[in-house]
């Protein structure tokens, strides 16, 4: 069974970090490390969304872990947080703290939508 | 060749990260933050540090076209680490109205992985 679930986490991971990938290179024309902030964002309203619909429903745990701990943590990453927000400490004070905090609030913001939405759309399949 | 070196090693973070954080599952029982992705976060921003002092000597912005940088800092550091259970994580506790657990998670995870990165960075 872990087996299944690591090979699945294996290939969620690559297509999660492919993408991150594609983002972050599609944007370095701005300048701007905004690519992780975004797919930091996406990620936590996707992970949120899945936790709150599957919660109650059947799904094999390697399509969950797949697609969680596979995609949405390939997708997202903290290691480019910390390196991009040390990037910018060299810029200006004001930009790593802004960074930061818009990774935050971005991320926990997204989290808690994903989480909502998905509780809605269990609970409409459930009692309709 | 890059991509697909990005991608594999993408996939070497993730399961790896999937197996530690089942390791470490074991302490989350008796701990009032979800220690396993926080030891996992910590982890890899040191390693993230470690690597690119060590071969680029600096944080590089645009080297996307380096198979090092992609395959190592992106794809495997990358992936090892997430954001995305850490909010969630951090949400669950706030919804479970653990007001302190969520400060401290969310603090640790943070300034944790910056400090992290920073040290294996000067290592």
């Amino acid at each position: 069974m872990y087996v299944k679930q690591c090979l699945a986490v294996a290939a969620g991971g690559a297509l999660g970090t492919l993408l991150r990938y594609g983002i972050n290179l599609l944007l370095l024309p701005t300048g701007m490390p905004v690519g992780t902030v975004m797919e930091n964002t996406a990620g936590s309203f996707l992970l949120g969304l899945l936790t709150g619909w599957l919660l109650t429903r059947s799904v094999p745990s390697w399509v969950k872990a797949g697609a969680g701990a596979g995609f949405c943590g390939g997708f997202t990453t903290m290691s480019t947080l910390a390196s991009d927000t040390i990037l910018l400490s060299a810029e200006s004070a004001a930009a790593p703290l802004l960074y930061v905090t818009v990774s935050l609030f971005g991320g926990l913001c997204a989290a808690a939508a994903g989480m909502l939405t998905g509780w809605k759309l269990s609970s409409r399949e459930v009692t309709s | 060749m890059i991509v697909l070196l990005t991608a594999l090693a993408g996939a070497a973070g993730a399961s790896l990260r999937w197996g530690l954080g089942l390791f470490f599952s074991r302490w989350w029982q008796q701990s009032s933050i979800p220690l396993p992705m926080l030891i996992v976060n910590l982890l890899g921003s040191f390693g993230l540090g470690l690597f690119l002092s060590s071969w680029a000597g600096t944080i590089p912005f645009d080297a996307y076209d380096d198979p090092v940088f992609s395959a190592v800092g992106v794809g495997f550091f990358g992936a090892f680490t997430t954001f995305s259970t850490f909010s969630v994580e951090a949400v669950t506790l706030l919804q479970e109205k653990k007001v302190m657990p969520f400060l401290w998670y969310t603090a640790l995870s943070l300034i944790g992985s910056l400090g992290a990165f920073i040290l294996g960075y000067l290592m």
